[in-house]
């Protein structure tokens, strides 16, 4: 690799990537989006308290850790914490970044090393990635900090390792998937390829959280008072046991709190000394498997066949109404493209889906916890049956929100949004039928949520039913917050899918505007308990209102995007 | 029919005057060649006459339709086909035109007889069932072209047809114009290729730097003062078109 010509694409890379010139243009010379300014200000400060509740906590799993001489399994615990972050998203990241964006066929044709390339890629990876785990790491390295009374050598070799962090887990997974994509013939079915490695993912990321959770809850019971004695008398033995499961948090954890004692600069060239070798190590397979496995990459595979006169009849559409003919077109874009899908639709059943698995599991472990809380909650159902309904309702509704659909719904056009403003349909009726898209995978939710409370928590039918309904019509509500949004700030210049959905800032606005939603409804909720009112009429004073304004937010929206559609350039 | 009246369109608040009334009209049976050097304007007249970006000032009318206060009724007589075929991917050809027919409202039997005949011209009917990203450049322009043909549309917009097609689609789209016009209907397409312009083109117009500067037969353009006679159209373009 030559250094300048790297530093050169690395540094496109990372300008392509994280759009400062767009931004810098776009608040300074067009003066856009400044009024989001404040707005992710006031986010960033709501962050405040809830990072103070962690740092709490913390100071607590510090104080009990401390006198066992246990302390420095906390620091262990975030940067495994930390690397199993940057795993999870890495593989999707590399995979994303080494294969499937766009600029790869800019890049290849310029004379540079397959090396060079990936190595650029990998760096726009590394500083995402700092970010990803800066939210896990940070504060415990800091609250750790700050109680062990660090010098500077705690706070240099944390500052360090933290540089360090991403390259092991990262290289890791770039090797693999280089040689996957090598070897395997997976290449020309890229779709299938991130659909199912994302999947795979979740199931290993929740399978992993199983298993270890087991693997704790078997030590309890037969662990000799002999055992407890060792453990709790030789330091660090907590540190090894969480870093067992990944060596790297260990050198990691004792590099930081070693500080510049010998043992601590030890294991921060340990750390190192492995990530430049696994690094290099990937430098060395992308210049011999890279280019390679990307071959073919671009084509897609399809027979091609003429269809005969009569199939030809029987495809061709007898004629649908336009509305119908754009929802088609959402739907079926949207579950075609696994970004879109796996945010979207797949998301609102996997995450109750996850939530019966744990449960089951951990019935079938002998989890005496899970049955402890459904006898909490029948208890509390026959004690206070509106509470039930109520937090049934909330767990229903974030169930059907907590995906990208809504938010992201005019980003998701792209390039193609030119098609809707030519053709001759009403931005209303577009609209109409893009909210028709995003409440089906909103209800899609509900009912799955639904199905927890079910299958889990033994929730009535009258319960549930009681609780859908708020959740169907509050559905409606963040529906339309979510679109409102994406409507007023398209994000229509991308040219990776993942760009529209994943990265796009409507939809972290959509999901505050939800919460914000909530709050509401939640302090109206506790004013007409307060009031003591009967279960059904808070009930239904909840839904009329929930109604009424819902009825009121989707002719706002309607009206807003007669508005907005043509001033979208 | 289309017509501009001082059209005018600015971009980075006003800094930079992509069109500065222009004014223009386009009668029914004729094919109008949009021509003029890069970024002078053409894409963005393109464009507001289909209703992609909103005038400053001035007004446009298709087919009697005011584009800002009717755009519906402009759009439902209009088809667009820009310079570049970004169609949805992940849709097959033959379900991007059942979309296309849909919201036009094209007839059945219409939509079946259209579409035959002009995949079986482009040479696209193997591959009508697969997603579009599974097509060359060629190809979706091809699919964009059969769509925008599907609803037979009063007015054609075309920016940069012939740009990626086989000599043999583009000799057939060049066909299709004439036949368009001779139904009477309107044809408006902008060009680099001049010699397709003159063949072609019953009128037209120049655009530099925002405004027309030549617009006319090809008569007419040889006739202006600044031209001498028996200049090939390129000569005039690069007459009118001098710094």
């Amino acid at each position: 690799m030559r250094a300048r010509t790297l530093l050169t694409v690395v540094r496109a890379g990372l300008r392509s990537n994280f759009g400062l010139a767009v931004l810098k243009h776009r608040l300074l010379k067009e003066k856009k989006d400044r009024w989001l300014v404040p707005i992710i200000a006031v986010s960033a400060l709501g962050v405040v308290p809830m990072y103070y509740g962690v740092v709490l906590a913390l100071q607590n799993v510090y104080g009990v850790l401390q006198p066992l001489g246990q302390e420095r399994a906390l620091l262990s615990l975030g940067f495994l914490a930390g690397q199993f972050l940057i795993l999870l998203f890495g593989i999707y990241y590399v995979i994303a970044a080494f294969y499937f964006s766009r600029d790869l066929e800019l890049l290849i044709p310029l004379p540079l090393r397959p090396s060079e390339v990936m190595a650029s890629k990998f760096a726009v990876i590394v500083i995402n990635e700092y970010l990803t785990a800066a939210a896990v790491v940070l504060p415990i390295v800091l609250t750790y900090g700050v109680l062990a009374k660090g010098g500077p050598g705690y706070w240099v070799n944390a500052a360090l390792v933290y540089l360090a962090l991403p390259v092991i887990p990262l290289a890791v997974v770039s090797l693999v998937v280089v040689a996957l994509m090598r070897f395997v013939n997976v290449s020309r079915k890229k779709d299938a390829l991130i659909l199912i490695g994302s999947i795979l993912l979740l199931v290993l990321a929740f399978g992993l959280q199983i298993v270890m959770g087991r693997s704790a809850g078997g030590q309890g019971p037969d662990t000799s008072a002999a055992a407890v004695t060792a453990f709790f008398t030789s330091p660090d033995s907590l540190l090894n046991r969480v870093g067992a499961f990944f060596p790297p948090a260990i050198w990691a954890a004792r590099a930081a709190a070693g500080g510049f004692t010998g043992k601590g600069l030890a294991n921060l060239a340990l750390l190192w000394g492995v990530s430049i070798l696994l690094f290099a190590a990937m430098i060395a397979a992308a210049e011999a498997l890279f280019y390679r496995g990307l071959v073919g990459l671009g084509e897609t595979t399809g027979k091609r066949r003429r269809l005969t006169r009569d199939e030809m009849a029987r495809r061709v559409s007898s004629g649908r109404r336009a509305k119908a003919a754009v929802f088609g077109r959402e739907w079926k874009i949207m579950n075609r493209t696994p970004i879109f899908l796996l945010n979207g639709t797949l998301v609102v059943v996997l995450v109750p889906a996850i939530f019966v698995i744990m449960a089951m599991t951990n019935s079938g472990g002998g989890g005496q916890g899970q049955g402890d809380a459904t006898a909490l909650l029948k208890a509390m159902a026959s004690a206070n049956p509106l509470i039930v309904i109520l937090a049934t309702a909330l767990f229903m509704t974030v169930c059907g929100s907590i995906n990208g659909t809504a938010a992201s719904t005019f980003s998701r056009e792209g390039a193609q949004f030119w098609i809707s403003k030519a053709i001759p349909v009403a931005p209303r009726e577009q609209a109409a039928a893009k909210f028709l898209h995003s409440y089906l995978v909103a209800a899609l939710g509900v009912v799955a949520a639904g199905l927890v409370g079910a299958v889990v928590l033994h929730l009535g039918a009258a319960q549930l039913a009681a609780a859908a309904g708020l959740a169907l019509v509050a559905g409606v509500l963040l529906t339309v917050a979510g679109m409102m949004i994406d409507l007023a700030r398209p994000l229509l210049d991308w040219a990776n899918p993942q760009k529209a959905i994943k990265q796009n800032l409507n939809v972290l606005l959509g999901m505050l505007a939800d919460i914000g939603i909530l709050t509401v409804v939640y302090f109206g909720v506790k004013a007409l308990i307060k009031a003591k009112l009967g279960t059904n009429a808070v009930l239904g004073i909840v839904f009329a209102g929930l109604a009424a304004l819902s009825a009121a937010s989707y002719a706002a929206l309607l009206k807003f995007a007669d508005k907005r559609y043509p001033e979208i350039e | 029919m289309i017509e501009l009246t001082g059209v005018t369109k600015s971009y980075n608040r006003g800094k930079i005057r992509a069109v500065d009334g222009l004014t223009l009209s386009v009668k029914p049976g004729e094919i109008f060649g949009f021509l003029g050097p890069n970024g002078a304007g053409k894409t963005t007249t393109i464009k507001m006459i289909v209703g992609l970006l909103r005038p400053d000032a001035g007004k446009i009318l298709v087919e009697g339709h005011d584009v800002a206060r009717e755009p519906l009724k402009a759009k439902q007589v209009t088809t667009y086909v820009p310079d570049f075929p970004a169609i949805y991917e992940r849709l097959t050809g033959l379900e991007y035109l059942n979309f296309i027919g849909d919201v036009y409202g094209v007839p059945k039997a219409e939509r079946l007889e259209r579409i035959g005949k002009w995949l079986e011209i482009f040479e696209l009917a193997p591959a009508v069932t697969n997603p579009i990203q599974s097509y060359s450049h060629g190809m979706k322009q091809k699919i964009v072209l059969t769509a925008a043909l599907l609803p037979a549309p009063r007015v054609m917009v075309l920016d940069e047809p012939l740009v990626g097609l086989d000599p043999r689609a583009a000799h057939q789209l060049k066909e299709m114009f004439r036949e368009h016009c001779e139904a009477g209907k309107t044809l408006f397409f902008s060009t680099h290729i001049m010699e397709v312009a003159e063949k072609l083109c019953d009128r037209i117009g120049i655009i530099h730097r925002g405004r027309l500067v030549a617009s006319g037969t090809m008569e007419e353009l040889k006739a202006l003062d600044r031209t001498e006679a028996g200049q090939s159209l390129e000569e005039i373009f690069l007459e009118v078109t001098e710094k």
